[in-house]
């Protein structure tokens, strides 16, 4: 039946491809969370042009698999970056852009348009009198914003941008279509020598499952806090 | 820059590859379908659980729903195709002669199940106790409380989110074309490698339109049903 030894040896070589997964989510999120918040500030105000931007935006990255978005990037960077580099004369081989390039693109992408949603539900559940109520003992909008609306909407958006975080950990075992090796396709191409598939996805599936879980437990426990300012203060 | 990309990037080749894909919609259907049905039950199933108060029962509802959550669906896939076999031969049972479609489909209904279970335990937990205890002190068993009473606000308060769980699972599963399923991904990589790669950009464009057309109606349909069913609720408010 199960090869064990393999089981424990291939356990960590995918864990080895974490780093890669975990820096790929840190960037998307690091570049998703300031654009994101934008772009749902633009769909709040019905910013002309930008609102219908964002609106197409999002639901094409929602309405279509994240592979397939993959497939297109993948497909179409190189092709966009070959030109400029021909042109500017710059002598770089587009093979040997590292693909995580295209993972930080692809994956950024699609968390800007996820936490649009986010923020965009997520600050529509504080009363525009919390504004109001802000402006009118004399604080700027960025002071009523950073001290008065965002904490506020912060609580509320906390279990939807835990959802994403994990989604988006998970979404990057699709990298195997960039050929980048992170987890998943690390345990595979160790599994391809002696076809042992079902060790090799037991593995990838327990790195996941612990990833996983540790974000959901340390989200949990920040939800806790907040809960318990909110608590005091009440 | 226009002289390379042309060579590349014609997009006549998206408006021709949209009439060749389409017919293997019906694929992507089919394996859909059946695990919303499978996984509806199986959810039904585990949301029950963990309304009612057996610890064990709840225990394992709640690691299922939380490991189903935590697994990638390629990975869930792949699990389930190399896995359920390498199983029941250890029972002397051969499956190799089993059609892909059959693990996929499994695969999805697990994944299916986790999602449907919280969205029907939060919408169980959404109706007010008091409608359960009216309709039983007007008469009704506690069966025909939970089915005419119960059922129908519940309904109404998951259907967003039975539409993206819906709209998650369509996307999900355009990774069945990694265990070599002709769905409508799978017809765009056949088309992709008879090109020897040519122009594979424009055949991921034209799958990208499809699916993104889908969801809209999906999308579109289930605010309709949603609109149709709450204004009802009005009406018995307000006799």
């Amino acid at each position: 039946m199960l090869n064990y030894k393999f089981l424990v040896d291939t356990f960590f070589v995918a864990l080895s491809g974490a780093p890669t997964a975990i820096l790929i989510t840190v960037v998307s999120l690091l570049i998703a969370i300031p654009l994101g918040f934008l772009l749902a500030l633009v769909r709040i105000n019905e910013v002309k042009f930008f609102n219908r931007f964002a609106q197409v935006y999002v639901s094409f990255i929602r309405g279509t698999p994240m592979i397939v978005q993959i497939f297109i990037i993948y497909n179409s960077v190189p092709l966009i970056l070959a030109t400029i580099f021909t042109k500017l004369n710059i002598k770089i081989n587009i093979y040997d852009v590292n693909p995580i390039w295209y993972a930080f693109i692809v994956f950024s992408l699609n968390t800007i348009a996820i936490l649009t949603e986010v923020f965009r539900s997520a600050l529509g559940t504080v009363s525009k009198g919390q504004l109001e109520a802000a402006q009118s003992v004399g604080l700027t909008n960025v002071q009523a914003y950073t001290k008065i609306i965002i904490p506020q909407a912060l609580v509320v958006a906390l279990p939807n941008i835990c959802t994403a975080i994990t989604n988006l950990i998970k979404g990057t075992s699709l990298c195997y279509a960039m050929s980048l090796k992170e987890i998943t396709l690390r345990a595979k191409v160790a599994a391809n020598v002696g076809y042992n598939y079902v060790e090799a996805y037991i593995d990838i599936f327990l790195v996941y499952l612990i990833i996983c879980i540790i974000v959901e437990y340390g989200f949990k426990l920040y939800e806790n806090r907040l809960r318990a300012y909110k608590g005091v203060s009440a | 820059m226009g002289q390379t990309m042309d060579k590349y990037f014609n997009p006549v080749y998206i408006t021709d590859s949209i009439p060749k894909l389409l017919p293997y919609i019906k694929v992507t259907f089919m394996v859909v379908g059946l695990s919303v049905l499978f996984g509806t039950l199986l959810g039904f199933i585990l949301a029950v659980a963990k309304i009612r108060k057996d610890k064990i029962a709840k225990k394992i509802a709640d690691i299922y729903t939380t490991a189903l959550r935590c697994t990638p669906s390629i990975v869930l896939l792949f699990l389930i195709y190399y896995g359920i076999p390498s199983v029941t031969k250890g029972f002397g049972i051969d499956l190799d002669d089993v059609d892909k479609a059959v693990f996929i489909v499994i695969a999805f209904s697990l994944m299916f199940a986790a999602a449907m279970c919280e969205v029907i335990r939060t919408a169980y937990e959404a109706v007010d106790k008091g409608q359960f205890e009216a309709a039983i002190s007007v008469g009704l068993s506690d069966i025909q409380a939970y089915i005419t009473i119960i059922l129908p606000q519940a309904f109404v308060v998951a259907l967003p989110n039975i539409g993206n769980s819906l709209l998650a699972l369509i996307k999900e599963g355009a990774l069945a074309y990694t265990i070599g399923l002709i769905d409508i991904m799978g017809k765009a990589n056949l088309i992709i490698a008879a090109n020897m790669n040519a122009h594979s950009l424009e055949i991921y464009i034209a799958l990208s339109i499809i699916y993104w057309v889908v969801s809209i109606i999906i999308e579109q349909l289930f605010l309709r049903i949603e609109k149709v069913l709450s204004k009802g609720k009005q009406t018995i408010k307000v006799t």
